[in-house]
C-alpha cells in the first residue's frame, strides 16, 4: 500500500467570504423604520419577505390602473365621447394613486402587528378596488348600451 | 426577488404606454416616463443588494424591514398618477 504524497489537509481551511464590506447588515434598522415601525421585534423573516411581496402584488395592480387610465384616454378616442373617456380616465388614474398609497400604509400596518404578536388588520383597500372597478365597468356599461 | 422583478417589467411596460401619449399631449409626457423609467431603473440595480440582505436575513434569523424601498415605490406610483392628472387635465 503506497501513501499518498500530499494528503489530505485535514483543517476546515479559510473561512468563508463574508462578502462585500458594502453589504447591509439585515438585522440593523434604518431610523425611519425604528420611528414608523417603534417597539415590538423582528418577526420572522418569511412574513416580512411574504408582506413585502403583498405590497408589490398591490403597486402592479396600481400601476394597471394607472396604465389602464392613460390608455382609456389615448386609444378610445373613436370610442367614447370626450367627458366619458376623460372620466373614465381620472377615475382608473385616482383609484391607482389611492392604491397605491392604501399599499404602502397597508405593509405598515401588517409590519407593526406582525412584530407586536397582534391580529392582522382588514384589507381595506381591497372593497376599495372593487367599487372602483364596479363604477368603472358599470360606467362603460351604461355607455355602450345607451349609445 | 422575483416579485421586485416583476414590478420593475412593469413600471417598464407602463413608462412605454406613457410614450404613446405623445402624439396626443406632446412633451407634457416626458416627465411621467423619465420618473416611471427611473423607478424601474432604480429597482433594477438594488435587486442584488436587496437578494445579498434577503438570504442573510434567512440565515440570520431576522430580518429588518426594507421600509426605504417601500416608502419610495409608493410614493413614485402616487407621483405617475398625480402627473398622469395633470396631463389629462391641462
Amino acid at each position: 500500500m503506497t501513501v499518498p504524497a500530499n494528503p489530505p489537509d485535514p483543517s476546515p481551511g479559510p473561512a468563508p467570504d463574508p462578502g462585500p464590506a458594502l453589504d447591509p447588515d439585515p438585522v440593523r434598522r434604518s431610523r425611519i423604520a425604528e420611528r414608523l415601525l417603534p417597539g415590538g421585534a423582528e418577526p420572522d423573516p418569511r412574513f416580512t419577505l411574504a408582506n413585502e411581496r403583498t405590497f408589490l402584488a398591490w403597486i402592479r395592480t396600481s400601476l394597471a390602473l394607472l396604465a389602464g387610465g392613460i390608455a382609456v384616454e389615448a386609444f378610445t378616442s373613436d370610442v367614447f365621447l370626450e367627458p366619458v373617456r376623460r372620466g373614465l380616465s381620472v377615475l382608473l388614474l385616482l383609484l391607482g394613486m389611492v392604491l397605491s398609497a392604501g399599499a404602502a400604509v397597508r405593509w405598515l400596518r401588517v409590519e407593526g402587528s406582525l412584530r407586536t404578536n397582534r391580529p392582522l388588520p382588514l384589507p381595506l383597500i381591497a372593497p376599495l378596488l372593487a367599487a372602483g372597478c364596479a363604477v368603472a365597468a358599470a360606467v362603460v356599461i351604461a355607455v355602450v348600451v345607451l349609445a | 426577488m422575483l416579485a421586485w422583478g416583476r414590478t420593475m417589467l412593469t413600471m417598464v411596460t407602463a413608462s412605454a404606454i406613457f410614450l404613446r401619449w405623445i402624439p396626443e399631449h406632446g412633451p407634457l409626457v416626458l416627465p411621467l416616463f423619465a420618473v416611471s423609467a427611473a423607478a424601474a431603473a432604480a429597482i433594477y440595480f438594488t435587486q442584488r443588494v436587496r437578494y445579498r440582505r434577503g438570504v442573510r436575513g434567512i440565515t440570520a434569523g431576522q430580518l429588518a424591514p426594507d421600509i426605504a424601498a417601500v416608502l419610495w415605490t409608493a410614493s413614485s406610483c402616487v407621483v405617475l398618477g398625480a402627473l398622469g392628472l395633470w396631463v389629462v387635465l391641462a
